[in-house]
Order: structure tokens, then C-alpha cells, then sequence
């Protein structure tokens, strides 16, 4: 029988930075899954946005050993991923699928976590573990039974049993309730401040908005942004956005309103007046007091195609 | 070999449905044993043998019973999404497959050898058993050795390992390999029943494998061997395609 803990005497320290993407790309036959990405990763939360079917899950998958990339390399503290089981010292995944034997409790599930990672004392990194994402009170009861909020818990616990320096977590908040939402987002800021690397794929702007620090966009296996969130925010906010306006004077609005710095086009037809802008705060605050200033009664104005996959397929574009 | 996951694996068996069947599978040659013996049980060493333990056990129950536990060990691992978590931990492929194949042979042999060998005592009662019952339980255990081995890497290699190897088991150990006897080579049931024969000695009317023992031995262990090699080969290049 392999005794793991005393494979990680060898394994050498790691260098570089805590996760490298270099020109990864994946495809399966004709399908193009991840396009040529690139990032380098140190310390801290980094959200992995876009929207469903975008190649999240790819790339953590990618990162975490699981897939080979087609072309590049993926290294995790300067070692490459792909083949090599030590790696796994320093990273814990937490993925999206129910990777939960049903049949056991809560705490053998992470115990069998720790044994697996040839821990010392696997009982109590198993206890601290549970203990960090408070499923004390329902350890002993079987997984099988566990609401998902609470399987998405305790994969978290047999994913930090061994307290990884980096953490890649697969839409982690699917099914938690908000109250173990804000916990379980309060854990990541902690093990982040303690200098570890978190990745979380999300396809929720506001989770990513909460917690992290970095963001990486994908769109469609492409990184579309990346860098700080305000700066990226900001870029989806000043895109180019989409009004449509009813008025008590529609016409005469749209005189008004093209003579705006903050309307780059206005359109008349159809009874409908479509108003384009490239400051969507700007345009929203000067809509109503064009309209009182010319004494016109405002009475709808509606942005259009305002959903994510809209925001993201912009910046593709760009 | 990894003892957390052997632990593991025998856990899981034993909480599937699956060792419902394999129970079945083991009383089943006990069960016709029983039968034949409570009518006219003429010319016993020629049924038992060629009924019982070559017809029965050595062609249907041991090969489903392998295939059973062979490709659930790994394949539902894979199919439940589990296996995420065995990947993802510094235990070194190899183990996993090492681990998997002792448990998988372990729980096959504490229902195919009982069975093999309660049934032909059963059915050869009272009459001269010339080593056959010893010859079939040694050669059950090299074909759940064997025939595990094949299972594991069929399930690493197809996510419809079952369906393949009931098509194995059925049209080329139980059809092709009964026709064409220049595939003995490549038969699991043809290796059994030359192992059988290495200590059973009855005459050619009743038992007549198409490999001498040695033979049979030799090749017997070489495909376990190298099913496991290509096995742990597949493992260390396996991966998780589904994904957004």
C-alpha cells in the first residue's frame, strides 16, 4: 500500500507565479472550446465571468490537470499541470458536478479527503475543515441527504482539508443560500488574505462584483477583459447602450436630445424614438431634464438588450 | 496500491445494487447443482464439468460477475462524476488502478470461488472428482484475475464499457472463440479451461480444453498483466471532457 504523505518530501518547492495560462487553447474536433488564452495569477480572488457554455469551466478544468490543453501550457507554481499528481499538494478544487459519495456522512467525506492527501493527522484537518465552512451540525448525517447548498459546503471542506495555496472553485455559489453565500464569500476573502490564490468562475456579475479583486471575462473560449473589476466595470457600463423612449413629443425630444453630448445617435420610426449613447449615467441624468426643459412629459425610457451575454459579446468586439 | 481507495471501492460495492446480481450469479451454479443432484444424476464428472463448471461457471457466471464489478470500480466513478475527486488528489494513477483491480478481484473471487467450488462438490458428491473441482477453482481465480484486468481498462477506454463487454462476453468468449479454435489465444474461457486441465484429470471425452496448462498460465497472466499496463497507461492520460 502507497503511503502518499511520504511523496511529499520531493516534491520541490514551487516558483514563479501561483497560476500560468500561456496560449491555451482547447478544441474538440472542429469545436472550439478555449481560444488562445493567456494570464498569470498571484495571490488573491480572481472571478472567472461569463456567461453559460463560455469555456469557465474548461479553463479551471485546464488549470486543474483534469484536461490537457490542445496547444500551451498551463503551470501551477512553476510546474506544469498536465500529468503530474503533485501538483495537487498545492491546489484544491472544488467543481461544479456532485463529486459526493452519497453513501457517506459529511465528515468521512472529508476525512476520506485527507487520507487521501496522506495527511498527518487526517481527523483533525478534517474537523478544522468542516468546522470552516460550519457544517458541524450536519457531519454525521450522509451526503446523500444534504440540500445542494450544503454538498457545495462540504466539497469546499474536502477541497481545503490539506490548505491548499490555491483554490479553484467551479461556480461555487450555485444553490447556497444567501446567508451561506456571505459566508462562504467571507471564508474566500480570509484564505485570500492569508496569501492564497482563489479562482472562482461565476456567471453572475454581482458574485464576481462582491469578491473579486481581478477579473478574467470569457466569452465564447475567448478571454474578452481581464484585470481590475472597477476598470472592466466601467467598460461595460460606458459601452454603447440602447433607449427606447415614449414621449408626450417624440419628435421633438429627439431634436432635443441629439444635441446631447451624451447621444451619439437618435431614430424615429415606427412611432418609437431609439436613442444610442456611449455614457449610459450621463445620458440617464440629462433624458428627464431635456424632456422638462422643452416640456415634454417623459413616459418610459427603457434600455434594451441589457443582458450579460450582451455586455460580454461587447467586449469581444472590442 | 492505495488503501484509502481500496477501502473506498469496497464500500461502494458493497452499497450498490449491483451485489444484489452477484449474489444471484453465485447461487445460481449452486442452485442447478442441487437440482441435478435431486433427479437421475448419471455420468456426473461429464455434466459437471461440462454443464456446471465449463457451461455455467467458467462461460457465463465468472465473466459477468467480473464484468460487473470490473467496470463499476472505475466506470461508475466516471459516469457519477466522482472520479473528479480521486483525480484531483497526489495519488499517483497507477495506485488508483492497483487499488481498483485488488478490490474489484478480491470481491469477484469471495463470490465466483465459493461458488465454483460449493457447486462442483455439490454435483460430483459420491463419484470420482479426479481434481476437477480443484482444477476449476484455481482456473476461476486466474480468469477473475484476467477478466477483471480486461474490464478496468474497457471502462477507462469507453464510456460504454458494459455494453462492449457484454458483447465480449457473449459473442466472442461464448460464440466466436467456441467456433474458430484458432482464437484460443485470445480467449480468457480458453486459458480457464486449460488451467482446469493442468489438475483435472479426466478423459478427453468429458474435458477437452484447446490450450495445454502451461500455455494457458503463461498467457493468462500476461494479459492481466498487460490489460493493467495499457489500463494505467489509459488512466494517466484520462480526462474530464465534460464540461460548458
Amino acid at each position: 500500500m502507497t503511503d502518499v504523505s511520504q511523496d511529499r518530501a520531493i516534491v520541490p518547492p514551487s516558483r514563479g507565479p501561483a497560476v500560468e495560462v500561456v496560449n491555451v487553447s482547447r478544441w474538440y474536433g472542429n469545436v472550439v472550446a478555449v481560444n488562445d488564452v493567456s494570464f498569470s495569477l498571484d495571490p488573491g480572488i480572481t472571478g472567472l465571468l461569463g456567461p453559460n457554455g463560455a469555456g469557465k469551466s474548461t479553463i479551471l478544468h485546464i488549470a486543474a490537470g483534469l484536461l490537457r490543453p490542445s496547444k500551451g501550457t498551463v503551470r501551477i507554481g512553476g510546474r506544469p499541470v498536465w500529468g503530474n499528481q503533485a501538483i495537487y499538494w498545492d491546489v484544491g478544487l472544488v467543481p461544479d458536478k456532485e463529486t459526493i459519495y452519497p453513501f457517506l456522512t459529511g465528515y468521512q467525506f472529508v476525512l476520506l479527503s485527507a487520507k487521501l492527501y496522506g495527511l498527518d493527522d487526517p481527523a483533525e484537518a478534517a474537523h478544522r475543515a468542516i468546522q470552516a465552512v460550519d457544517m458541524e451540525g450536519a457531519q454525521d448525517r450522509r451526503v446523500g441527504g444534504y440540500s445542494k447548498g450544503m454538498k457545495q459546503r462540504v466539497k469546499v471542506a474536502a477541497a481545503i482539508v490539506h490548505e491548499p495555496r490555491i483554490l479553484l472553485l467551479d461556480e461555487p455559489f450555485n444553490g447556497t443560500d444567501p446567508a451561506h453565500r456571505l459566508q462562504l464569500m467571507d471564508f474566500l476573502r480570509r484564505m485570500a488574505g492569508e496569501g492564497r490564490t482563489i479562482v472562482f468562475s461565476s456567471h453572475i456579475l454581482d458574485e464576481v462584483e462582491r469578491l473579486a479583486e481581478n477579473v478574467l471575462v470569457i466569452v465564447a473560449g475567448r478571454l474578452a477583459a481581464s484585470g481590475d473589476f472597477h476598470a472592466i466595470r466601467r467598460l461595460m457600463t460606458d459601452r454603447p447602450h440602447t433607449f427606447t423612449i415614449r414621449s408626450s413629443h417624440d419628435r421633438r425630444l429627439a431634436i432635443a436630445l441629439v444635441a446631447d453630448q451624451s447621444v451619439l445617435s437618435v431614430d424615429l420610426s415606427d412611432e418609437r424614438l431609439t436613442v444610442r449613447t456611449s455614457q449610459f449615467s450621463d445620458f440617464v441624468r440629462a433624458a428627464p431634464r431635456i424632456a422638462r426643459n422643452e416640456g415634454i412629459t417623459l413616459q418610459e425610457l427603457v434600455p434594451t438588450d441589457e443582458s450579460l451575454e450582451s455586455v460580454f459579446s461587447y467586449l469581444v468586439r472590442r | 496500491m492505495n488503501s484509502t481507495v481500496f477501502a473506498l471501492t469496497l464500500r461502494q460495492f458493497a452499497g450498490q445494487r449491483r451485489s444484489l446480481v452477484m449474489f444471484v450469479l453465485a447461487l445460481a451454479p449452486i442452485a442447478l447443482a442441487i437440482v441435478y443432484r435431486l433427479g437421475d444424476h448419471l455420468d456426473q464428472p461429464d455434466w459437471t464439468v461440462n454443464v456446471l463448471l465449463n457451461g455455467i461457471v467458467v462461460t457465463t457466471v465468472l465473466p459477468l460477475a467480473c464484468l460487473i464489478l470490473g467496470t463499476s470500480a472505475i466506470g461508475s466513478e466516471i459516469e457519477e462524476g466522482t472520479a473528479i475527486f480521486i483525480l484531483t488528489k497526489p495519488v499517483p494513477r497507477r495506485d488508483t488502478i492497483g487499488a481498483k483491480f485488488a478490490a474489484s478481484t478480491l470481491v469477484a473471487a469471495l463470490f465466483v470461488l465459493p461458488a465454483t467450488a460449493v457447486s462442483g462438490l455439490i454435483a460430483l458428491w459420491g463419484a470420482p472428482g479426479e481434481g476437477i473441482v480443484t482444477g476449476f477453482t484455481i482456473a476461476a481465480l486466474f480468469g477473475v484475475l484476467a477478466y477483471t484486468a480486461v474490464f478496468i481498462l474497457l471502462s477507462v477506454a469507453t464510456s460504454r464499457a458494459l455494453l462492449f463487454g457484454l458483447g465480449y462476453v457473449f459473442i466472442w468468449e461464448g460464440l466466436v472463440t467456441e467456433l474458430f479454435s484458432g482464437t484460443r489465444y485470445l480467449s480468457v474461457r480458453q486459458y480457464c479451461l486449460g488451467i482446469a486441465d493442468l489438475f483435472a484429470t479426466v478423459s478427453e471425452r468429458d474435458f477437452d480444453a484447446n490450450l495445454g496448462g502451461p500455455e494457458a498460465l503463461i498467457l493468462a497472466s500476461a494479459v492481466t498483466a498487460a490489460t493493467l499496463v495499457l489500463a494505467v497507461r489509459r488512466f494517466e492520460a484520462f480526462e474530464i471532457t465534460d464540461t460548458d
